[in-house]
């Protein structure tokens, strides 16, 4: 029902949708005093037994007020209806129940209640086996969970951003404010975040005074001035869910989850914080008292119910009773009485107790049970050896305060057990850089909060060299808890602790019976504090019932690990917003734009897109294009953009004495003008990464690596520079995206340069194999040429400015159309130079030496370099696998990369495998499929029949061992 | 002068400019590079009237401007000169010096906001991880930006340029214009 | 993690890619006798303390530079980093350093 006052807007209605039906509600509610204000307590039904629930909490804290929001695509199951803002056609469905809330079919669950306590899954469900498959894993999917996805990919927008400060105040309530106000007037940058969209914490859920005004008005003086300071930046509706290495925090702000609409604007924000000094102000979760039948819709924490009555002018029932082991519960009692609630009775555990207002007392006493499926109606009270049944529609339950440690305990500190506050306090060892403030700390009194916030401030802002003074705070209420522990009531039925994983004492009892002695067994066996809620009104409770079990204490118990997030953090935010084709960076080549004028299909290798073929018309598949593309470059010319291998200018006196040492093969001897091919092995002795070495002038070097080494190559160069050889004079840096480069390959290659060339003599005897220069193109354009092949054909590779690349591109082939100049892409490239049996990355693997790829005799035993010594290792050296070619014996068979090989004839198991296919293609050349693998003794089996096994294709493949050099054995096209 | 077209790193045949509310985003298409690497002995070179700046720090004259990129290596930037040889022209004021070109290597972006600093930190703030306050006019900086490796450069309290692989300058804009619609105008 | 870059102040770790143990620094000489014993050593064998560790990283987001770190794997404090370069210099002889006379 609805009570006078509060922090809600009256002036405006709002019109909500809960379970089919059509409520009204103020700007300032949440879905949760929504619906309490329309006299709509059942909200949900358990997770295990289906038993109607509602809420205890108004804070983020709830743990069964869960509902599924919005409907369609933005439908998000889980949402805690008390950190639900109100909206204007809001629309949520309760969740975990069919056909309805009030008929749940699967409450039959309650009936099997014996059978289904903590563990039970680790004793049914083992027999049949057969069944588990097919039966009761279906089954259990099915009944398991709360919510329901909507399996529909999500519209909205994320977002995500860096902040720095000098202190990070998480939580906005009497400490965090004080504390924000003192550093903010001293100078500092302050970030102050809270997960509430209003500031003031629990200020705004009590009726305390300060300095004899509402605290609403010190709060509103508060954020005026906040206004005017723009040292300090305030993030309402952010949750600083985890405090990570060195002052960094994440933090969730939700930007427009509270609006019908978000339009463009990002739903959330994934904040990454750096804070010099950090104050946890979160304040404490209220727990509750175990007793039997515990969980009927009505039944709350008392604090949430002070916080219903003053900050949303609502309350569960008009008739309330109270369960109090502390002070705490009058003040429920005196506040609902002022806004007009009838109090049924404080029913307070301590003994001599009197009123502190016009109400019932029942001292010495507690409650035992309670009547009221759908809602409460009574409770049962005993006091001594009697019982009393008391009529009511709610029941404030205080147990006492828990202080919110986890951020504290985030870096594997400990909460400490204070044994004069019956509760636990922030660890001894905390994150660097932070302190704890308030109730947090344990100073949970308003003049207490408000004091410690604003001096724990002074203090770490000194010690960053800040001088902040005290402001002048508040006076303000100072009221001890006088809290006498009752951890719960013992009774003969089930009493609940954990409601969302649906936990009692019974099952920590079990659990206990069953030897779980280390509390972070008892969560396991239990599932206690492992839903959503993360056991935040649980956990104590639990472990003191465990604690009385065991007879250890509560302190040495202890807790269970505390780790991020605080509450539960979208993957969507965490992803940071880029989604589709903007995942991730995408690089095009110089020529992307020609080749998408010409029909090219273009591939994803890392980053970069490649051409991978280029359609032509009446083109319909893609070997097709590819076989076009490779007969033509070796009749003609081909020309493929090589711009994405990896390349380095290195300089310096001592480049070629680095380069000696980097390559495994002879590298110094190198002359300038010319290219050298050049291996370099990982220091194990691997064969890892080929390309080119070129020298440009005596001092002056461009390295050339495969494209996916591109970056780990310069990466290990850097390494040798500044780590293994600083005192070699060398520089380095990379130019792969400054040069475009392409490789102009087949019959007609030096014809077709010719013409673009600004007078440069390129006559085999001017301009040899593996001959590099420095020349002018298409006249004037500063250009590179080097002469080097992968294909096998007359080749050079052709560098320019990349702002040039696309119309380079298009001119070579447009002036070598007589010479039958043709695209060609990433496919093609691969078909080439699998026929020259060129190795590349598929044999360069990591598993494989130099020895294996046919070039043992390259790695120079006269100097040392990267991988010489590790390389020559008995164990490698004994591996007698080479590079061979394979042709099938019928040429109608395929050769399939990924194959191992076996003699014909023998059973096909590790013990008699003899090697694997690395590369496999379609080879206009031979006019069959051919591959390139590695073959134990393959050097003498030339000619020999072997088989491919491919068995997850059920394949057998009869081949032919063969050279890897299927196209100019002799390399005279090269030389030509 | 050569007979060929160049083309702009995302792919134009002009500059392409945005503006939103108070910001001008802009891709510098007019910028020569060199890379300026000294070698052992070599003395640090005076470039144009500007001591060659420390780790961190952008320094500007009339015809050139040069940033720290790493121990005893610069950038050089030179704007109006892209169709240059310009690593010669620097190579030629910086003996013992190791001179590589990289105009073409990066994407330049330039954004001014007409509206004082508060946009600029605002955009900062959302693309890359840099303490705006240790980040005044005159700082240079490599950093990640989206997972791609950017220079930032603070020109002005209102101007930044974020230069990166021209390869990558499509996700580099994509980026920049993303966060630049989204910048509203509210309190830092 | 914040990185304490000895030129440049704390930077984000996103920044920078890990290499592994110092020791990597000493690479033995390849032309010595015993090499292969040597290198199996510095390839194959590490202390691995849980405590504190001088590692390698490399500021590839940032300048570039390879840096020595000193940081405890348990509890992730750094404390501190010197230019690996800076390190591998001072275990030179100075006729390796090119040093004069």
């Amino acid at each position: 029902m609805r009570l006078s006052g509060g922090l809600i807007d009256r002036s405006r209605t709002l019109r909500f949708i809960f379970d089919g039906k059509s409520y009204a509600g103020h700007p300032g509610d949440t879905l949760a005093s929504a619906l309490l204000a329309n006299d709509v307590l059942l909200m949900g039904r358990s997770f295990k037994y289906h038993r109607p629930r509602g809420l205890i909490a108004a804070g983020s804290e709830e743990p069964n007020a869960l509902v599924e929001l919005r409907s369609g695509a933005r439908r998000e199951p889980n949402t805690r209806a008390t950190m639900a803002e109100l909206f204007d056609a809001l629309e949520a469905q309760s969740q975990n129940r069919w056909p309805s809330l009030r008929f749940d079919a699967m409450a039959v669950n309650e009936l099997f209640a014996n059978f289904l306590t903590a563990g039970f899954y680790y004793k049914t469900f083992m027999w049949p086996r057969a069944f588990w498959e097919k039966l009761y894993e279906p089954a259990i999917r099915r009944a398991a969970g709360l919510g329901r996805l909507s399996m529909e990919a999500d519209p909205d927008a994320y977002d995500k951003g860096f902040l720095h400060c000098d202190l990070l105040v998480v939580g906005a309530g009497a400490a965090g404010l004080a504390a924000a106000l003192t550093a903010a007037r001293g100078g500092a940058q302050v970030i102050l975040a809270d997960e509430d969209y209003h500031l003031g914490g629990r200020l705004l859920a009590e009726s305390h005074s300060l300095d004899d005004r509402p605290a609403t008005e010190w709060i509103a003086a508060v954020v005026a001035e906040f206004a005017c300071l723009p040292n300090l930046r305030i993030l309402p509706r952010t949750t600083v869910f985890g405090a990570f290495d060195h002052g960094v925090y994440g933090a969730v702000e939700r930007v427009s989850d509270y609006r019908a609409n978000p339009g463009i604007c990002p739903r959330q924000t994934l904040w990454r914080i750096t804070a010099k000094r950090t104050m946890l102000a979160a304040g404490a979760t209220e727990r509750h008292i175990p007793f039997m039948d515990n969980d009927r819709p009505g039944i709350m924490l008392g604090g949430a119910l002070r916080a219903y009555a003053n900050r949303w002018a609502v309350s569960p029932a008009k008739r309330v009773a109270i369960f109090t082991n502390n002070d705490d519960g009058h003040r429920t009692a005196l506040d609902l009485l002022a806004r007009g609630v009838e109090i049924a009775a404080v029913v307070d555990s301590r003994a001599g107790v009197e009123a502190k207002g016009q109400y019932r007392v029942i001292s010495d006493a507690i409650v035992s049970g309670s009547k009221g499926r759908l809602g409460l109606r009574s409770i049962e009270v005993t006091r001594g050896g009697s019982t009393e049944w008391i009529a009511c529609g709610a029941l404030g339950v205080s147990g006492g305060w828990n202080p919110n440690v986890h951020l504290a305990s985030h870096h594997r500190g400990r909460p400490v057990w204070n044994d004069s506050q019956q509760t636990f306090v922030p660890p001894a060892e905390l994150p660097a850089g932070m302190i704890v403030a308030g109730a947090a700390a344990g100073r949970g009194t308003t003049h207490a909060a408000l004091v410690s916030g604003a001096e724990a401030a002074v203090r770490v802002l000194n010690e960053i060299g800040i001088a902040a003074t005290l402001p002048e705070l508040p006076a303000a209420e100072d009221a001890p808890a006088n809290l006498s522990p009752l951890w719960h009531v013992p009774g003969k039925h089930r009493a609940w602790i954990d409601f969302q994983n649906d936990v009692t004492v019974k099952d920590v009892k079990l659990s206990h019976q069953e030897n779980m002695r280390s509390v972070e067994h008892l969560k396991r066996w239990t599932t206690l504090g492992m839903a959503t809620d993360q056991g935040k009104t649980a956990n104590v409770t639990a472990l003191a019932v465990m604690a009385e079990m065991t007879g250890k204490g509560i302190a040495e118990t202890g807790t269970t690990i505390f780790r991020p997030p605080y509450t539960p953090v979208s993957i969507s935010v965490l992803g940071g917003g880029n989604t589709g084709t903007h995942f991730r960076p995408r690089r095009l080549t110089p020529s992307h734009q020609w080749a998408t004028s010409q029909g090219a299909v273009f591939v994803e290798v890392g980053q970069w897109m490649r051409a991978q073929y280029f359609v032509r018309p009446g083109e319909t598949h893609w070997r097709q294009s590819v076989d076009r593309e490779v007969v033509a470059t070796r009749k003609g010319v081909g020309i493929c953009d090589v711009t994405t291998l990896g390349k380095v200018d290195v300089q310096g006196a001592d480049a070629a004495e680095f380069l000696d040492r980097l390559y495994c093969n002879a590298m110094k001897s190198l002359k300038t003008g010319m290219v050298r091919y050049g291996l370099m092995l990982r220091e194990d002795g691997q064969a890892w990464d080929d390309g080119t070495c070129a020298r440009l002038g005596e001092t002056h070097y461009v390295v050339t690596t495969t494209t996916a080494n591109a970056g780990t190559v310069y990466r290990h160069m850097e390494f040798a520079r500044q780590c293994l050889w600083p005192e070699l004079d060398v520089q380095l840096i990379s130019t792969t995206d400054a040069w475009a480069q392409f490789s102009v390959a087949g019959p007609n290659a030096r014809k077709l340069l010719e013409r673009i060339v600004d007078g440069f003599d390129l006559s085999n005897e001017a301009f040899r194999f593996m001959a590099c220069a420095n020349l002018s193109v298409c006249g004037g354009l500063r250009a590179r040429v080097f002469r080097i092949s992968f294909s096998g054909e007359l080749a050079y590779e052709i560098a320019v400015p990349a702002r040039y690349g696309n119309a380079l591109m298009a001119r070579l082939v447009e002036l070598g159309q007589d010479l039958g100049a043709t695209p060609y892409g990433t496919e093609a490239l691969g078909v080439l130079r699998i026929e020259k049996g060129h190795a590349a990355g598929n044999e360069l693997n990591g598993q494989t030496t130099a020895q294996m790829l046919g070039m043992g005799r390259m790695v120079s035993a006269k100097k040392d370099s990267v991988g010489a010594v590790m390389s020559r290792r008995e164990g490698l050296l004994a591996n007698t696998r080479v590079l061979v070619g394979l042709q099938p014996v019928d040429a109608s068979e395929p050769v399939v990369a990924g194959s191992h090989l076996f003699a014909e004839g023998a059973t096909q198991e590790t013990a008699t495998d003899q090697g694997w296919i690395t590369s496999a293609c379609f080879s206009p050349h031979v006019g069959s499929s051919i591959g390139l693998g590695f073959l134990a003794d393959g050097a003498a089996r030339q000619g020999e029949v072997i088989v491919a096994a491919n068995p997850i294709q059920d394949q057998n493949v009869r081949l032919r061992v063969v050279s890897a050099h299927f196209v100019d054995p002799e390399g005279e096209r090269l030389r030509a | 002068m050569p007979d060929l077209k160049p083309i702009t790193a995302l792919g134009g045949d002009t500059a392409r400019r945005l503006h939103h509310g108070a910001l001008e985003l802009e891709e510098n298409t007019e910028l020569a590079l060199a890379s300026l690497a000294l070698r052992r002995g070599a003395t640090q070179p005076t470039l144009c009237g500007i001591d060659l700046p420390g780790p961190g720090a952008w320094a500007l004259s009339d015809e050139i401007a040069a940033f720290w990129t790493g121990p005893d290596q610069w950038m050089v930037e030179g704007q109006n000169r892209a169709d240059s040889d310009f690593a010669s022209e620097v190579a030629a004021l910086c003996p013992g010096c190791s001179v590589t070109q990289q105009t073409d290597g990066f994407a330049a972006f330039e954004i001014r906001s007409s509206a004082g600093e508060t946009p600029i930190l605002q955009l900062m703030a959302k693309l890359v991880n840099i303490d705006p306050i240790r980040f005044p006019s005159g700082s240079a900086t490599r950093t990640g930006l989206e997972h791609m490796s950017v220079f930032v450069i603070r020109r002005a309290a209102h101007h930044i340029a974020i230069l990166g692989m021209r390869s990558a300058a499509g996700s580099i804009w994509h980026a920049l214009e993303k966060h630049i619609l989204r910048i509203e105008d509210r309190k830092p | 993690m914040l990185i304490p870059h000895p030129l440049l102040g704390l930077r984000d770790a996103q920044e920078f890619s890990y290499l592994g143990d110092a020791s990597l620094l000493d690479r033995p000489d390849g032309l010595a006798e015993k090499a292969g014993d040597a290198f199996f050593s510095y390839v194959y064998l590490r202390e691995n303390p849980a405590g504190v560790h001088r590692e390698l990283w490399f500021h590839e987001q940032g300048d570039r530079s390879w840096l020595v770190v000193t940081r405890n794997t348990v509890t992730h404090e750094i404390l501190g980093a010197e230019l690996a370069r800076d390190v591998a210099l001072r275990s030179r002889s100075p006729r390796e350093r090119g040093d004069p006379a």
